[in-house]
């Protein structure tokens, strides 16, 4: 909903993103927030922000294949795995920069996720999510069967840090302004694509496949293109990864990674990009707070035994999630423009 | 002021800059700092309580015992890393500009995956209680483990058991492992190529892969000891060894004994199954300590760190793990006080001493063998020794002490 006075009088300018004068200042002024991090927070927290990043490439991946097109993906972490793997290989055995690596790594995921999303066209739900959770297997078959020359098998890959015009992105800040601007690409990206016809089309598949069908809609194009978007994403994330942490191991793209992209999503509000960011934001602050206060409970209770303090944070964690699916399962973005409405309402109820 | 006046100020002051003067080398304590991760809130926390209880009371024996002595002191702080390399990742940066380490203790996997390509920028050492793995046998390493590899501490035991059991021709072994972890796969890699080079010593009869958390292998279990087993390696999990020790029961062998590492050994894989006393025969083998209630020297340390330094843990292989890495850490700082003054330790140093200096058994009361680390391997290559732990008369007991670690090459 538009402040008061706010009407669109073209097509294009109903689509536009930003719609207000005070929203283009906002945004602009989050930009140069959000560039200036590393000078304005310390190493911790812009190390936290870089993984927020990577994080929020894949999750807004997930958002496009499961929130807006309605395609159960627990295979997210694995599609991940492969883009990371496919950016070591070529950094380390064809030495090539990471503005190559990072978009081919994204580009095999997206054809890894698309051999899967063919499946999506003759089954949904329950055994679609089944399919997906055949992808995480299978990537963890094949890293750790096919010859160890090829992916590095249980030894896992090693990466040099990436370098551009002659510096080397190897501390927090270089990283994080990295990981920035591929997700402001990616995200913008993404709103372009749910503003788009393909967009569209996945909300109507989302909705219902046989009525869209009905409408011209090419269901099967439609579900597979989801699920390479969804990929090509999270491949996206998993060159930024590689490049993160450097070493490239099977085990650090489980299926439990991919239930917590699961959990951002619907923390964040399904079918919403803002909300995907949302989410990341909010699972990985209580995960964070959550890792420091851990430590910091014991040191100054030392009468409460340590066991009992981390217990109960992982199960205030698990309950947060838990809180979500029973009270707000449209997550933190509906609550959001429940309040935003209300403001622009008042004093009227509706 | 008059002059006498002056001259009685003057005096005390000079009195008192020579009381001071005295007295600073008594009282100048250079304090550094170590980082201590572990697992407080992920898969391992239930275990935790041990392994940084340990880390704890050999920081504050060393304080009060040694570091007075030296002008140092060390300040550790513990960092919860939820055993998630993500989470190492996003710690690393914060850890080490807000407490400067000279020094990290570590846990495992996500730690090394981490941070192996950072530190050396970095330039801080990290210390593991870990036997190391084949992936990270690597030249220069700033990570270190005080055991060798899981391959070199089952390749000992096979040729100690060989000896025991007077076995002639190679000895017929089966592994139990599974897929789901790179870090199992490294396991049997090495116990393979072992095999594989020692082919009148050792003959792998089988690697069986299974779920990472197997319920049932009678028929795999049947299989392997119809090849000819005599002992079946497990050094994966109990869920794996109790699996293998249903199945044996199942179809009447006894004769078969199932060996396992640390982190899965004997009282872990007891408690799974219900009863020490079900292990009657099987061994675990490690490059430590085993926490038996027999008293040995690493025994009688424990006793005194429980007595005299709020030590209150029990007696189990994750305080053998704790005690172990902060030895090694609090030797290394000795080494480094010793070759650049007690104003100068820093990271680099830190690794300059480990690297130079080896570090007698006694110095970690029997926690460990003698350790000598080299530039060519994150872990000792070269005079290393396990101990055999079984059960016996449903008692937990040390088999053998200081065996031997034969030579095992890279795979």
């Amino acid at each position: 909903m538009d402040p008061s006075g706010v009407f669109a009088t073209r097509y294009e300018r109903d689509q536009a993103l930003v719609r207000t004068d005070r929203q283009r200042v906002a945004l602009a002024l989050f930009a140069v927030f959000l560039v200036c991090v590393p000078w304005l927070l310390g190493p911790r927290l812009v190390a936290t922000a870089s993984v927020m990043l990577i994080t929020a490439v894949v999750v807004v991946g997930l958002q496009i294949n499961t929130g807006h097109a309605g395609q159960v993906n627990l295979g997210q972490a694995a599609f991940m795995g492969v883009g990371a793997y496919t950016t070591g290989v070529m950094a380390t055995h064809a030495g090539l920069p990471f503005w190559i690596t990072i978009p081919a790594g994204g580009a095999a995921a997206a054809v890894f996720g698309f051999v899967f999303g063919l499946s999506a066209v003759r089954i949904k739900g329950f055994y679609l999510a089944l399919t997906t959770i055949a992808a995480q297997l299978l990537f963890h078959f094949l890293v750790l069967n096919l010859p160890s020359r090829w992916l590095g098998g249980s030894n896992g890959l090693t990466l040099e840090p990436a370098t551009f015009l002659g510096h080397r992105i190897a501390d927090e800040a270089s990283i994080y302004w990295l990981c920035l601007a591929f997700a402001a690409v990616m995200v913008f990206g993404a709103y372009g694509i749910t503003r788009s016809r393909h967009g569209r089309a996945f909300v109507a598949v989302r909705d219902d496949d046989v009525a869209s069908g009905m409408m011209g809609i090419d269901v099967v194009r439609t579900k597979a293109t989801a699920f390479l978007i969804g990929a090509f994403y999270a491949g996206i994330g998993g060159g930024l990864w590689a490049y993160y942490v450097r070493f490239v191991a099977v085990d650090q793209f489980t299926l439990l990674n991919s239930i917590w992209f699961i959990a951002m999503i619907i923390v964040g509000g399904m079918g919403s990009v803002t909300g995907a960011l949302i989410g990341v934001f909010a699972i990985k602050v209580v995960q964070e707070t959550i890792t420091s206060l851990g430590p910091s409970v014991v040191a100054t209770f030392p009468f409460l035994s340590g066991d009992i303090v981390f217990a109960t944070m992982n199960v205030f964690l698990g309950g947060i999630i838990a809180a979500f699916l029973l009270f707000e399962p449209r997550g933190l973005m509906h609550r959001w423009n429940i309040l935003k409405r209300s403001y622009r309402l008042w004093p009227f109820p509706y | 002021m008059d002059t006498s006046r002056r001259t009685l100020f003057g005096t005390l002051a000079a009195a008192g800059l020579v009381a001071i003067a005295a007295h600073a080398p008594a009282h100048a304590q250079t304090t550094y700092n170590v980082a201590s991760l572990a697992d407080f809130t992920g898969p391992y926390a239930d275990v935790m309580k041990d392994l940084v209880g340990a880390r704890w009371a050999v920081v504050n024996w060393w304080n009060e015992e040694v570091g007075k002595g030296l002008g140092v002191r060390i300040n550790m702080k513990d960092y919860d890393h939820r055993y998630d390399a993500a989470q190492v990742s996003s710690l690393w940066p914060g850890i080490k500009s807000e407490l400067k380490p000279i020094a990290i203790m570590g846990v495992g996997g996500p730690d090394v995956a981490a941070l192996q390509q950072r530190l050396p920028d970095d330039k801080i050492p990290m210390f593991m209680s870990t036997a190391s793995y084949g992936f990270a046998w690597l030249p220069n390493p700033w990570i270190f483990n005080p055991r060798p590899t899981y391959a070199h501490e089952s390749a000992a035991f096979f040729e100690w058991y060989r000896k025991e059991k007077n076995v002639s021709g190679p000895l017929k072994v089966a592994i139990i492992s599974s897929e789901a972890s790179p870090a199992y796969v490294d396991i049997h890699k090495g116990a393979n190529k072992f095999a594989a080079d020692n082919k009148d010593k050792v003959e792998i009869v089988e690697t069986v892969y299974t779920e990472v958390q197997p319920s049932d292998l009678t028929t795999q279990v049947n299989r392997v000891v119809r090849k000819g087993a005599q002992v079946i390696l497990i050094q994966t999990n109990t869920a794996a060894v109790v699996a293998t020790k249903r199945a044996l029961q199942a179809i009447g062998r006894k004769d078969v004994p199932v060996v396992m590492s640390s982190h899965n050994g004997l009282p872990a894989s007891g408690k799974a199954i219900g009863g020490i006393a079900q292990l009657e025969g099987d061994y675990e083998v490690y490059g430590m300590a085993i926490s038996t209630d027999q008293q040995t020297d690493s025994r009688k340390f424990y006793e005194m760190l429980r007595a005299k330094h709020k030590l209150n843990v029990g007696w189990t292989v994750m305080t053998v793990m704790g005690l172990n890495q902060a030895l090694v850490t609090v030797r290394t700082v000795e080494a480094a006080v010793k070759d650049v003054g007690a104003a100068k330790v820093d990271g680099p140093a830190m690794r300059a001493a480990l690297l130079k200096s080896p570090i007698p058994s006694n110095a970690t009361f029997g926690i460990l063998p003698d350790v000598s680390y080299t530039n060519e391997a994150p872990f000792p290559l070269k005079g290393l020794t396990v101990n055999v732990g079984t059960v016996k008369g449903g008692q937990y007991v040390i088999a053998a002490q200081g065996v031997p670690v034969p030579v095992v090459n890279k795979w």
